[in-house]
C-alpha cells in the first residue's frame, strides 16, 4: 500500500529523516514507536506533503507521490490525522468534518453517508455537532481530529499521537476506536509514545531514533523485546 | 430642520461613513486571515479603485456601475498579483518582513497613479444628484446608494463565507492553515480568492465614497487608518467585528462631528480606539481563546 524507500528530510542544515524505508501493507495496523523528536511527525508531514522530502521516494500502491501538493496527496488516499490535531477551533462540529470531506464536496450523498459512519463510531460527536470544535474537551476534540480524516476517505490513514495529552481511560477508547477503523479495511499507520497499548492493537511496529529506523519487527517480537521494553515500555 | 431631524441626518451620515469603512475593513480583515499580519497596502487597492472607475467614467464615458465592476476586477486582479509575486515568497520569512513589503506596495501603488494622473484632487461626477427622503430624512440619493450597497454586500459575503464550501475554505485557512492543507484544500488557491474579494471590497467602497468625497493618490491613508482602528476594535480576523467597528467609527465620527467639532473629526476614531484599548485590549468581540 504505502512504501518509503531511503526518504530524507532536511530542515536547514538539520537532517531531520535518515535513509528511512519503512512499509505498510494492505489491512495492515503498523505503528511507529520513538521519542519526541525521533522524527515520527517528520515521516508523516512529509508523506502527507506538507514537508518536501531531500531524498528517497514515497510510494503509494506502487505510484510515486513524494513531493506533491498536500491537495493531491489527500485525493489519491493518504490522509494525516496530524499531532496537535489541527482543527478549525470556531467552527462548529459538523463543519469540521464536512469540510474534511473537501475533496469529495460534488458528491453530497457520499458526505452524508461518510458522516453517518463517523458519528456512528463516535455518538458522542452527534450530540455535540452544532458546538464550536475548540469548545470541546481533548478527547472530543481527537474524536473530531479522527472523523475528519475519515471524512477525507483513507485507503491509508496516517494518525501521529493520537492519544497526546489524553487522560489513560480515554487512550484506551481512542485506540480501541483506531483498531476498529483497521478492522473496517483502512490500512493505519500510527505513530504513538503509548508503545504497550499501541503495540497491542498493531500487527507490525518500527523503531524510530534520531531520524532512522533501528528496529522492525512484528509487535509480538518486540513487545517481549529486552530493549524495547527497556526504551519505551519501562518494564 | 428640529433638532431630531438633525440627529437622524447623523444616523445616515454615521450609516454612510460606517458602511464604507465597513467594507474596507472586511477585506482588511479577511487578508489578516492569510497574513498573519495587516496589509498596508489595503488603503493603496482602494485608492486605485477609485482612480481606476474615474478614469473609466470620465475618460471613457462608461456607465458608473459598469465602472464599479471594471474597478473591483482591476483591484482583486492586482490583490492577486500582489499576494503571488510579494507576500508568498515571503511565506517562511518572518512577520516584519510581511508589514515592510505591504508598505513597499503601498508606495509603489501610489506612486504609479501618481506618474500617470498627477496628484491634484479630481471629483468624481455621482450618477444619480437628486435628493432622496425616507420619512424625513433627506439625503442626496448617492449616500443611499452607499448604504445600501454596502449592506447588501455585507450580507452576500456573510452567506458566502457561512454557507459556501469556497467559502469555508477562507474561514479554514485562517483558523488552522495546516489542517486546511492536510483536508485537501488548496492554500494558495483559497490565497488568491481571499486577496481578490478583499481587492474588490475595498474598490467597490472607494467608487461607492468618490462621488461625495474626493480622488486624490493620498486618498486611502485615513480610511486605511480608520480600518486598522475598526479591525484592532473588532478583533483581528472577525467578520461581524470589522462590520460592527465599522459602524461604531462611523457613528462615533458623525455624531462627534456634529455635537463636539468637525476639525475634530478624524481623531475620534483614534481617541476611540485608545479608550477602548485600555479597557479590552483585546478588541470589542473577541472571546477568550488564545
Amino acid at each position: 500500500m504505502l512504501q518509503l524507500e531511503n526518504l530524507s528530510v532536511r530542515y536547514g542544515s538539520f537532517r531531520a529523516l535518515n535513509d528511512v524505508s519503512l512499509h505498510a501493507d494492505e489491512g495492515e495496523l503498523v505503528v511507529l514507536l520513538g521519542a519526541n523528536g525521533a522524527g515520527k511527525s517528520s515521516i508523516f508531514l512529509t508523506v502527507s506533503g506538507l514537508n518536501k522530502p531531500a531524498g528517497g521516494a514515497i510510494r503509494l500502491k506502487g505510484k510515486e507521490i513524494g513531493g506533491m501538493k498536500p491537495s493531491k496527496i489527500v485525493r489519491s488516499g493518504v490522509v494525516h490525522c496530524p499531532e496537535g490535531r489541527k482543527l478549525f477551533p470556531k467552527m462548529s462540529v459538523m463543519k469540521n468534518l464536512t469540510l474534511g470531506a473537501y475533496v469529495y464536496s460534488r458528491d453530497q450523498v457520499g458526505v452524508r453517508r461518510s458522516l453517518e459512519e463517523v458519528f456512528e463510531l463516535f455518538p458522542i460527536l452527534r450530540d455535540k455537532r452544532y458546538e464550536a470544535a475548540g469548545s470541546l474537551s481533548g478527547g472530543q476534540q481527537q474524536m473530531v481530529a479522527i472523523g475528519r480524516a475519515l471524512m477525507g476517505r483513507p485507503k491509508i490513514l496516517l494518525l501521529d499521537e493520537p492519544s497526546l495529552g489524553l487522560a489513560p481511560l480515554v487512550v484506551k477508547q481512542v485506540l480501541d476506536v483506531v483498531k476498529k477503523i483497521n478492522e473496517n479495511g483502512t490500512t493505519v499507520l500510527l505513530a504513538e509514545q503509548n508503545a504497550f497499548a499501541a503495540l497491542k492493537i498493531a500487527h507490525r511496529a518500527y523503531v524510530i531514533e534520531g531520524g532512522r529506523i533501528v528496529m522492525e519487527g512484528e509487535s509480538d517480537t518486540l513487545l517481549h523485546d529486552e530493549n524495547v521494553r527497556k526504551a519505551y515500555i519501562g518494564a | 430642520m428640529s433638532s431630531i431631524d438633525l440627529f437622524f441626518q447623523q444616523i445616515l451620515n454615521g450609516l454612510t461613513l460606517g458602511s464604507v469603512y465597513g467594507l474596507v475593513a472586511l477585506g482588511l480583515t479577511l487578508v489578516y486571515g492569510i497574513l498573519h499580519v495587516p496589509n498596508f497596502s489595503h488603503g493603496a487597492l482602494y485608492m486605485v479603485g477609485a482612480f481606476v472607475a474615474f478614469f473609466l467614467i470620465v475618460d471613457l464615458g462608461i456607465n458608473y456601475w459598469v465602472a464599479m465592476i471594471g474597478a473591483a476586477a482591476v483591484v482583486a486582479i492586482l490583490g492577486v498579483l500582489s499576494e503571488r509575486l510579494v507576500f508568498t515568497p515571503l511565506r517562511h520569512a518572518p512577520p516584519i518582513h510581511d508589514k515592510i513589503a505591504a508598505i513597499g506596495v503601498l508606495l509603489f501603488l501610489e506612486a504609479v497613479i501618481m506618474a500617470i494622473w498627477g496628484a491634484e484632487f479630481r471629483r468624481m461626477p455621482a450618477p444619480y444628484t437628486e435628493m432622496l427622503s425616507i420619512g424625513n430624512v433627506a439625503a442626496p440619493a448617492q449616500r443611499w446608494l452607499i448604504i445600501a450597497g454596502a449592506l447588501l454586500l455585507m450580507a452576500a459575503l456573510h452567506l458566502f463565507l457561512k454557507k459556501t464550501i469556497a467559502g469555508s475554505t477562507i474561514s479554514a485557512l485562517a483558523q488552522n492553515r495546516e489542517g486546511a492543507s492536510l483536508v485537501g484544500i488548496d492554500a494558495s488557491r483559497v490565497a488568491m480568492l481571499t486577496f481578490a474579494i478583499s481587492g474588490a471590497l475595498a474598490a467597490v467602497a472607494a467608487v461607492l465614497f468618490a462621488p461625495i468625497n474626493l480622488v486624490y493618490p493620498a486618498m486611502g491613508h485615513l480610511v486605511i487608518m480608520k480600518a486598522f482602528v475598526i479591525i484592532i476594535l473588532g478583533g483581528m480576523g472577525s467578520v461581524p467585528g470589522a462590520i460592527l467597528g465599522g459602524m461604531i467609527i462611523g457613528f462615533a465620527e458623525s455624531f462627534g462631528a456634529f455635537y463636539i467639532s468637525t476639525d475634530y473629526k478624524d481623531i475620534i476614531a483614534f481617541v476611540l480606539l485608545v479608550v477602548i484599548l485600555s479597557f479590552r485590549p483585546n478588541g470589542l468581540f473577541t472571546q477568550g481563546e488564545r
